[in-house]
């Protein structure tokens, strides 16, 4: 039934399309399979609970294939740099079966420190013929204790260039002793990492076990026709939008200093350019530099959701849009620039894409959101051991010509808030509220999404570190069509407002106060519905006063709930 | 003659009900199928219980067990019918209902729509109250918030109105205590409400998963203690004079009153006993490593059993947004067999998609106006049109030949919507739909029996549903499987499993802590408080306390780790176990069974303890009416049963070829076919591929072997 493979364009699977549909399915089918025991196996709250990783396929050439369901968006689109990276130094011909490939390098990889790319060669034949490829953020990578304030990459963390962390499946165990010893707690470090690779050997059985079922010797020809397809289908919705060029330039919060964020958007036949001159350039006051590889990525995530958001994520995808940001700028900073904190600055990207494009997207632009917020607390204390506890939260989403925003949940990128009940088990916090903030989303036909506000409280006998990472508290999430702006958020330290956040000590009985942004709206403010309004009211997502001020709805005191 | 020897079985699904009688003494087995009556579901099931014991020529008082499971709580929440609901929550937690776990479950769909709970936040209330994570008590319960909630709701006037209470504070999966006082103040404050508190709920970390839990089970209590006890009522006058009992999405069942307290248990109760008949089939065959593949006009539903236990979850999700979607629904954490449900069934839509590509479900053509060749006026092509254009189904013999099938029309949809767009014929077209639709429970099947750790060569897949048996053949030989089972009467076959479910009732305790000697005697004292509650449920649903049995598990992970396995523990004491020579290597040992290996550098941590209290598993054995043991032919050739010969599409030949077509009611006890072949009864088709030999054995089951060898 299947043919062996031609060297041509007319590949097998333009003869028989029901092959290829079938085969793709089976690689994401795949990438599920490693993706859960990832979960399943890992140790970290990072990995485990808040699902901070992706597993992605890519092919010989480095390439992506395909990614588990869940993984980030963002993750997707920069691991094959990474591996293309990996493959300059190790070329295909040097590896052998059982080695494993890694680094954290900011500008190989996706962009700071904590995130781990691991590659694992599929040898069939004797030769590798792709790659089960994760990306996951691990929970210590040594360097000081904060999060933000860096002068530079150097005191971040520990970076690993690209190295073999198996050789032959022999574990690299000078390079094991090198992670474990410059981060704080080993074991969780160590136990994510050998949990990856156990997963990457499920991955490897899988394809294999698929290229004997289909009697394939490589994917190449399957590879190319995902790809071809892919692109060809992007580049006909890029065809349908309207030539022009689209600008919008944006202030977002930065650290210490405003930064601009600029956008020249030129849509031409079936290809688009994004330039981002007129951007800040890169900081030391802060460690919110993007390499451009989570540039890029940030730029392609809202243009495959607004013009093919079916379609599994692949390389093919990418290749009509081209993105480019002057050297030395806040999107495309350089070596030894500090970089931890680069999601406060990606974060925004899409609204400054949304911004300017929104006319010609119709109802697949969205306002702006409220960004993550995280926080971390760690220490090594009597019955809790040395812990390291992340929680992602997230402020209210932006509206959508169609579509209130969405109370706090997780934008532009993928994850899961860690449980209130395991953040108090595992160290001696306590979460006096995780709730709504009434009258933070932005007004507009459409509503954005409403905020929330997370205390912490340090319920132990002794000092540990916390780490905040705020956002939008100057720069609101901006609107869209005259829509209004979600309100900004703020950080209380014992109900002091804080504007600067290196590593706290957080003692005994002090408080740590979250109020996140609310999402912006869509639209005129005038052209949402009144029982719109008074739902909000009832709901208790805007108060009476707010329904005043921003709507101009006006009850009488006995129609009230 | 024994005056009680008849267990009777019913499922109330969504289009039917499904009844079965089984005579215990004889093993003769009646079953019968009519339509549900939604607004008083007991009228079919008196017509159901009239019907079978007449036939029978039974009386009431010889039945000796009543056996039910239904639907109805799932369209209860899947509609949103259930009851008028508030929920009580510690102060400063109830937009946890809302916020959830801030995941998307969809990263690229922008417009997918939120999952909306079941409590709107003008009736949640927040209560002054904290535990810390061990259960200790940081802030006691403040009763006066307890009074300002009921003022709250007087003044409103809405206190008669309230019909079901949720209570779900912050750690109270390690201490009641505050779950348990406010629940007391509750009954008598609102004595007409139904009352549910998380920690008997789903005594489980996580409040998210907890809390969401505790509302679906108060959401549906009332509703569904009204229907128990009226239809309890109606069997009793029509005759039934024994206990009614309830089959729990964990495939035990229970007594009716443990059933009305905790129905959000009895969510997966169809699905789960079609598993149980799977088991019980292959209790018959002498397999007891099987997949259950049950493939109806929607969905295809798989489970894992090894060593005759099927595979367990401790959550599912229920109601989802979409359908399919992981993440989209309402969490629910309590027992349940494992079932992998994909969108893929006779009614499943083929379609090409915007890259060119043959897609197949999950929208279905559902009854209405169903696949195109039920010329109802569906005109786009499913699963079924293929099947048929493959010539798997007979257009004369469909249901018995209650409906005819339009090929033509079946044509016509395959080549409009799938063959044209694609540039194929229509038999390549047909072939692919058939292939796609395969794939996608191929593929689910494998990852779900990857992750239990199991080898699909050592496993025979059982078939049923309408479908199943049509399907069952590319499924087992891609997936290497030794060969499938297809039991007689596909339809008949889930109902079956409410008849050969023990009474069994599971229970958990969240317990965090690394594995030392000592605390190996606390979860002793754990399990010892979970058996006296485990005794005492099954007391209530008549179980002699010397027939009661006890199987302990725990869910156990490397130390620090943050997901655990589920381990039965094959120990009575656990301080009598030597720790690092015998515990530790047999967690080792079973997670590396898993994933392939263990950090046995590293301790191992405690999450929970979980235990099941069960009752005697009733043995039935069936003797086949359709064929007595002394029908047994001395021509073994099947030929006697052969109806005709049409041409059946292969895919390994890649062609058509002309195929002998089997009645399978007409088969006789030893008959061997060989494939290719076609069996046809009354309800359901089974195909039996080039590469393959069926038997029959001796209660009608064709044993299909799979040939690997060319």
């Amino acid at each position: 039934m299947h043919q062996k493979k031609r060297k041509s364009v007319m590949n097998q699977y333009v003869a028989d399309p029901v092959a290829l549909e079938i085969q793709w399915q089976r690689l994401i089918s795949i990438m599920d399979e490693v993706d859960n025991a990832t979960v399943r196996t890992s140790f970290s709250t990072i990995v485990g609970e808040s699902r901070d990783f992706a597993c992605i396929l890519v092919d010989q050439d480095g390439s992506s294939l395909c990614q588990s369901s869940f993984s980030p968006p963002n993750f997707c689109v920069v691991l094959p740099r990474t591996a293309k990276a990996l493959l300059a130094k190790f070329p295909l011909h040097t590896l052998q079966e059982g080695d494993v490939l890694c680094t954290n390098d900011p500008w190989i990889g996706t962009g700071h420190l904590p995130d781990y790319v691991v590659l694992t060669p599929v040898f069939v034949g004797g030769a590798p013929i792709a790659f089960i490829g994760t990306v996951a953020h691990l929970a210590d990578v040594g360097g000081h204790r904060g999060d933000i304030e860096a002068y530079d990459v150097f005191t971040e963390g520990i970076r690993v260039p690209p190295a073999k962390l198996y050789r032959a499946g022999r574990e690299n165990e000078l390079l094991f002793e090198i992670i474990g010893n410059n981060c704080r707690v080993p074991d969780m470090v160590l136990g994510d990492l050998r949990a990856i690779v156990g997963t990457h050997q499920i991955g490897v059985r899988r394809l294999q076990e698929f290229l004997t079922d289909y009697n394939m010797d490589d994917i190449a020809e399957l590879s190319y026709e995902i790809h071809t397809r892919s692109e060809r289908l992007m580049r006909e919705r890029i065809e349908a939008l309207p030539d022009g060029v689209y600008e919008f330039g944006l202030d977002i919060d930065g650290y210490i200093e405003i930064v601009h964020l600029h956008a020249k958007i030129e849509v031409r036949g079936s290809d688009i350019y994004v330039d981002y001159s007129g951007t800040s350039p890169q900081t030391r006051l802060g460690a919110i530099n993007c390499v451009y590889n989570t540039t890029y990525a940030s730029t392609l995530y809202p243009f495959k959701c607004a013009l093919v958001p079916g379609i599994p994520n692949n390389e093919g995808l990418f290749r009509p849009v081209h993105v480019t940001a002057p050297e030395g700028c806040i999107l495309n900073c350089t070596d030894p620039y500090p970089v931890q904190a680069r999601a406060k600055t990606t974060n925004n990207i899409n609204q400054a894409l949304f911004g300017a494009v929104w006319p010609i997207l119709g109802e697949h632009a969205q306002a702006g959101s409220g960004s993550i917020w995280p926080f971390s607390v760690s220490g090594e204390l009597e019955g809790y051991g040395a812990f390291s506890v992340h929680i992602l939260p997230h402020g209210g989403r932006g509206a959508m010509r169609n579509m209130d925003g969405l109370p706090p949940i997780a934008f532009p990128h993928n994850s899961s808030v860690t449980s209130t009940e395991i953040m108090e088990t595992e160290a001696p916090i306590l979460m006096l509220h995780k709730e709504f903030l009434p009258d933070t989303a932005g007004a507009g036909r459409s509503r954005g999404g409403i905020g929330q506000v997370i205390t912490f409280r340090n319920i132990g006998d002794e000092s540990i570190a916390a780490r905040v990472r705020p956002d939008k508290m100057f720069c609101e999430p901006p609107g869209i069509d005259g829509g209004q702006p979600g309100k900004v958020g703020e950080v209380r330290f014992n109900g002091e407002l804080i504007t600067r956040f290196p590593s706290l000590e957080f003692k005994p009985g002090d408080e740590i106060e979250m109020r996140m942004p609310g999402g912006a709206g869509f639209g005129p403010v005038s052209e949402r519905p009144l029982e719109s309004v008074r739902r909000d009211i009832e709901m208790g997502y805007i108060t009476l006063a707010h329904a005043a001020s921003e709507y101009g709805f006006v009850v009488e005191s006995d129609e009230l709930p | 003659m024994s005056t009680q020897r008849y267990r009777f079985g019913f499922d109330i699904g969504g289009t039917f009900t499904d009844f079965v009688l089984v005579d215990v003494v004889s093993g003769e087995i009646r079953s019968y199928k009519t339509l549900t009556t939604p607004r008083q579901p007991a009228r079919a099931v008196l017509e159901g219980w009239h019907q079978l014991l007449g036939e029978a020529n039974a009386a009431g008082s010889e039945v000796v067990s009543a056996i039910h499971g239904t639907t109805l709580i799932t369209n209860a929440l899947i509609e949103r019918k259930g009851a008028v609901t508030i929920l009580l929550t510690t102060r400063g937690f109830s937009d946890v209902l809302d916020t959830q776990r801030e995941m998307r479950y969809d990263i690229y769909d922008l417009h997918a729509p939120p999952v909306t709970h079941l409590v709107p936040r003008p009736l949640r209330f927040e209560i002054d109250e904290r535990l810390d994570g061990l259960g200790n008590e940081l802030e006691p319960l403040d009763v006066t918030s307890l009074e300002q909630l009921s003022e709250t709701l007087e003044k409103a006037g809405v206190t008669d109105r309230i019909e079901a209470i949720a209570v779900c504070f912050l750690h109270a999966y390690a201490n009641p205590a505050h779950e348990q006082a406010t629940c007391d103040w509750l009954k008598a404050r609102f004595p007409q409400a139904a009352i549910s508190a998380s920690s008997a709920v789903a005594p489980e970390i996580r409040e998210y998963e907890r809390m969401s839990t505790t509302v679906c089970n108060a959401y549906v209590q009332p509703l569904t203690e009204r229907y128990l006890a009226r239809l309890y009522r109606e069997l009793t006058q029509a005759g039934l004079e024994k206990d009614l009992y309830l089959m729990l999405s964990s495939g035990g069942i229970t007594a009716l009153k443990t059933a009305g307290e905790y129905p959000v248990r009895m969510i997966e109760s169809g699905p789960a006993a079609g598993v149980l008949a799977a088991v019980f089939y292959g209790e018959m065959l002498g397999e007891s490593n099987l997949v259950s593949f049950d493939m109806g006009g929607t969905t295809a539903k798989m489970c894992v059993i090894e060593d005759g236990r099927p595979a367990m979850a401790d959550n599912f999700e229920v109601a989802r947004v979409h359908r399919f979607k992981r993440g989209s629904g309402l969490p629910v954490r309590v027992p349940t067999i494992e079932l992998i449900e994909i969108g893929a069934g006779g009614g499943s839509i083929a379609y090409v998609d915007e890259l060119g590509l043959l897609k197949v479900g999950p929208e279905s053509s559902g009854a209405d106006p169903g696949p195109a060749c039920y010329g109802q006026g569906g005109d786009q092509p499913t699963v079924t049109d293929a099947d048929l254009l493959l010539g798997y189904l007979n257009p004369h013999y469909f249901l018995g030949g209650r409906i005819t099938l339009d090929r033509d029309a079946a044509a016509r949809a395959v080549e409009r919507h799938v063959a044209e767009p694609l540039g194929v014929s229509i038999t390549q077209a047909a072939a692919g739909i058939y292939q796609v639709v395969n794939e996608n429970m191929i593929s689910a099947t494998r990852v779900h029996v990857a992750e239990r750790g199991v080898d699909p060569r050592g496993l025979k897949l059982i078939a049923f549903g309408g479908a199943g048996p049509v399907h069952a053949y590319p499924i087992a030989r891609a997936l290497k499987m030794q060969g499938y089972i297809c039991p007689p009467g596909a339809g008949v076959t889930s109902a079956l499993g409410f008849l050969t479910a023990p009474v069994a009732f599971d229970f958990v305790r969240t317990f965090i802590a690394q594995i030392k000697p000592a605390t190996l005697a606390e979860m002793d004292e754990i399990y010892a408080e979970l058996e006296a509650q485990g005794r005492s449920t099954l007391l209530k649903a008549g179980i002699p306390a010397q027939e009661i049995e006890f199987t302990r598990s725990a869910d156990l992970r490397h130390m620090g780790q943050g997901h655990e396995i589920s381990v039965v523990l094959p120990y009575a004491r656990l301080a009598d176990v030597d720790l690092d020579e015998e515990l530790r290597p047999f967690f080792y040992a079973h997670y590396a069974d898993i994933y392939g290996y263990a950090h046995r550098h590293l301790g191992v941590e405690v999450t929970a303890c979980r235990l099941r209290a069960s009752g005697p598993v009733p043995h039935i054995r069936l003797s086949n009416p359709d064929m007595s043991d002394d029908a047994v032919a001395p021509d073994l050739s099947a030929a006697r049963a052969l109806k005709e010969t049409r041409a059946v599409y292969f895919d390994e030949l890649n062609d058509f070829v002309e195929t002998p077509v089997y009645d399978r009611h007409r088969l006789t006890v030893g008959m061997r076919i060989a494939g290719p072949a076609v069996v046809e009864e009354q309800n359901s088709t089974a195909v039996i591929g080039p590469s393959a030999t069926a038997v029959v054995d001796k209660t009608a089951n064709l044993v299909v072997i799979l040939d690997y060898s060319e």
